[in-house]
């Protein structure tokens, strides 16, 4: 796999769905580290691939590929983001004779390979070329790996079935709610990757039973932060080092820095513009800020000891050595220690922050309180009286907690810690000095 | 797992759609088998359906992530599925009206009114579920917590009725729909990452200014989402200031003066004194 295209597209489509179309072509590319030709190149590829994925959707095919992405509320069933993990390139003769395989077993109960070729050979037209016996065998391992297809036990030679028990099994009112729980979980739950991937293909299924009611999608998810399903395209990989104890190198492009990718460099005209630093790191643990929607990385370093990533600015991972398991666990179990009281993911000194919440009029259901009884994390009610209540947490420093505190306005008093009391009231007078003059 | 398997390749898949062939992997049952041990999965189904999913699923491994992955900032989740999420699912898939009976505020109940259901909402913030229906004689969009309704059936209409109300439902929504322009404030570009990962779940767009290197995010959404924008951009705090919308605008000064009285510290009383604040008015339902 071309892992490096993917890096880009990643970035690619990030740099789409967050900005919205606020560059020029020329802005674009500068600030992704590629040259015009690529950022044409790559947009005229994505929207092949959304015109491919999108024809049953008859409305959406003449959108231009920054609208058809971005976020319409009541239109955000389908994560149009999810178009990178098929954006996969495959030969023209591969993907034809895969889904040609796949059809004909899909047909038929249960065939051999040489009756697959058969098939195959059968219904190609004349002038593409003719599979051999040795192509079919290696694409049967493939599938039969990827768990699509299974071998039945018995006698050579060995027959082969698609392996869709699942929907065989189901009759169509169950079909709905399976539908609806993928859905659901898909949209609630992380990771969620091969959740829409499968939610894609229960649609279609689906969609054939109720041919006319295809159009009704009933859920909304209201705050969701769909870019996240971008960067578990590095979960994965990151997860297997961490429970294999391996080290990583990657290329990371801070998302501070101005560029966030850059292409490995055939043309010495952009080579100057490199700007990721190269890294080696030990990972621990993912992490998932439900805040932001944004996925970080903990990882640890000989020498700087706990290092901290966003997965937006990784490129180019690959997999390194792997180190003993006394040192895997000794350095895990000190993050975890840290990490015990950050609020995201600060591993500072822990403060204590006490902070008086004010109840909203007597008439008013207390939703102040709700709030934070439902945000609030490991932070407990300690005091209560009519009109407030006080809310003690024990973090990792306060600048995590304090867009949360400030997001209240008027509703919170810090009591402690004394600087963070000063630094709060500092910026209630900056804030209301940018609106003094309306 | 590589999420990057060539199964999932756009080609392969929209030549499957032709034939009708459906087609799993086994990362995706992976992913299945997992989601169903959650509790959420004994709401979702019947219990024959969830057995017979389990048992197709048998042989299947679970996705081993959870030692290594934890999920930070996030809110309680009361629940995922909601018994009646499966009827009124129905409902709104059979375009049918329904009688429902719900819990106000207070605490009192309505009687049985008549509506037309047409969305199913799950706040990511809240972890709760609402149904979004049109008021037949109130002629109205409402939005009820699923934990509030006492009692909802489906009912007969005529279909003119339905079409008239959908059409209402889109009018309503069209009405609705509020705007408000944010800068970011230049000394904070370099954040501008953070400042867009927290509206990405916004409809926006984002207008760039090269000589003065400015940033401009125009927020698209419906006007009982005002309280939550609002809280964002509380949140985000100097980072952006409101240059339109003047309805925030007032909020965002009120909120300033009104937290830095909550410090004994009083500034000079604003020009407007009709502003509705969440202390003394309630024009809109307080949300956040």
């Amino acid at each position: 796999m071309a892992k490096e295209s993917f890096d880009k597209e990643i970035q690619f489509l990030r740099m789409l769905v967050l900005t919205s179309g606020a560059y020029s072509r020329q802005q674009f590319a500068d600030r992704l580290g590629i040259s015009v030709h690529t950022f044409d190149k790559t947009i005229r590829k994505l929207k092949e691939i959304n015109h491919s994925m999108s024809q049953q959707l008859p409305n959406e095919q003449s959108l231009e590929l920054a609208e058809a992405i971005r976020l319409d509320y009541y239109d955000s069933a389908d994560p149009m983001l999810l178009f990178l993990f098929r954006a996969k390139s495959l030969k023209e003769s591969e993907s034809q004779r895969i889904s040609m395989l796949l059809a004909a077993l899909h047909n038929h109960n249960a065939l051999t390979a040489m009756e697959l070729l058969d098939l195959c050979c059968g219904s190609l037209s004349a002038d593409s070329a003719q599979p051999d016996e040795k192509t079919i065998r290696k694409d049967l391992k493939y599938l039969e790996e990827v768990g699509v297809i299974v071998r039945e036990s018995g006698i050579r030679p060995h027959r082969y079935r698609i392996q869709n028990d699942l929907i065989q099994a189901l009759s169509e009112d169950e079909l709905i709610d399976l539908f609806d729980f993928v859905d659901v979980m898909a949209n609630t739950q992380v990771p969620s990757v091969q959740g829409y991937l499968l939610r894609d293909s229960l649609k279609k299924n689906v969609a054939q039973l109720h041919t006319e009611k295809q159009a009704i999608q009933p859920f909304l998810y209201k705050y969701h932060y769909y870019s996240r399903i971008l960067d578990e395209a590095h979960l994965f990989i990151l997860l297997d080092a961490i429970h294999n104890h391996r080290k990583i190198k990657f290329l990371y492009f801070s998302p501070k820095s101005e560029k966030s990718y850059a292409s490995k460099n055939t043309n010495p005209i952009f080579e100057r513009e490199t700007k990721g630093r190269e890294e080696l790191t030990l990972p621990l643990k993912v992490v998932y800020d439900h805040q932001y929607g944004r996925w970080y990385l903990l990882s640890h370093d000989s020498r700087q000891g706990i290092r901290k990533y966003r997965l937006e600015g990784m490129t180019q991972i690959g997999e390194d050595i792997q180190v003993s398991e006394q040192l895997f666990d000794a350095v895990y179990k000190k993050l975890e220690e840290k990490i015990q009281y950050s609020w995201l993911i600060d591993t500072g000194h822990s403060i204590t922050v006490r902070v008086r919440f004010f109840n909203p009029g007597l008439s008013q259901p207390n939703f102040i309180k709700e709030r934070v009884l439902l945000q609030g994390q490991w932070g407990q009610i300690v005091e209560e009286d009519e009109q407030s209540f006080i809310y003690e947490i024990v973090v990792n420093g306060s600048n995590e907690i304090k867009p949360w505190l400030r997001s209240f306005g008027s509703s919170c008093e810090i009591l402690e810690p004394p600087l963070l009391r000063s630094e709060m009231i500092a910026e209630w007078k900056e804030l209301q000095s940018y609106y003094e003059s309306i | 797992m590589n999420l990057f398997e060539k199964i999932f390749n756009y080609q392969i898949i929209s030549r499957l759609d032709d034939s009708g062939t459906f087609m799993i992997t086994s990362q995706e049952r992976a992913w299945l088998k997992t989601m169903l041990e959650h509790p959420a999965a004994t709401a979702a189904f019947p219990e024959s359906t969830l057995h017979k999913l389990k048992n197709v699923l048998e042989q299947d491994s679970t996705l081993d992530f959870k030692e290594h992955f934890i999920e930070k900032g996030r809110s309680i989740e009361k629940h995922v599925y909601h018994p009646l999420l499966r009827s009124c699912r129905r409902f709104i898939l059979n375009k049918s009206s329904i009688v429902i009976t719900y819990r106000l505020k207070g605490g009192s109940t309505t009687s049985a009114q008549n509506g037309v259901p047409y969305k199913l909402e799950y706040s990511m913030v809240k972890k709760e579920w609402y149904l979004l229906w049109y008021h037949l004689r109130h002629r109205s969009l409402m939005n009820t917590r699923l934990d509030h309704i006492v009692s909802v059936s489906e009912q007969s209409t005529s279909p003119e009725v339905l079409v008239q109300a959908f059409t209402n439902i889109q009018q309503i929504l069209d009405k609705l729909k509020d705007q408000v322009i944010l800068e970011v404030v230049n000394t904070y570009n370099q954040e501008l990452s953070r400042i867009l990962y927290a509206f990405s779940c916004f409809e926006k767009e984002v207008i760039y200014d090269a000589t003065e290197q400015i940033y401009t995010i125009c927020l698209s959404f419906i006007a009982n989402e005002r309280e939550y924008v609002l809280s964002k951009i509380r949140f985000l705090g100097k980072r952006v200031r409101i240059i339109e919308g003047d309805y925030l605008k007032k909020r965002m000064l009120e909120s300033s003066r009104k937290a830095l009285e909550r410090y004994r510290i009083t500034s000079p009383p604003i020009k407007d004194q009709h502003v509705s604040s969440p202390m003394d008015g309630n024009r809109l339902p307080m949300k956040y």
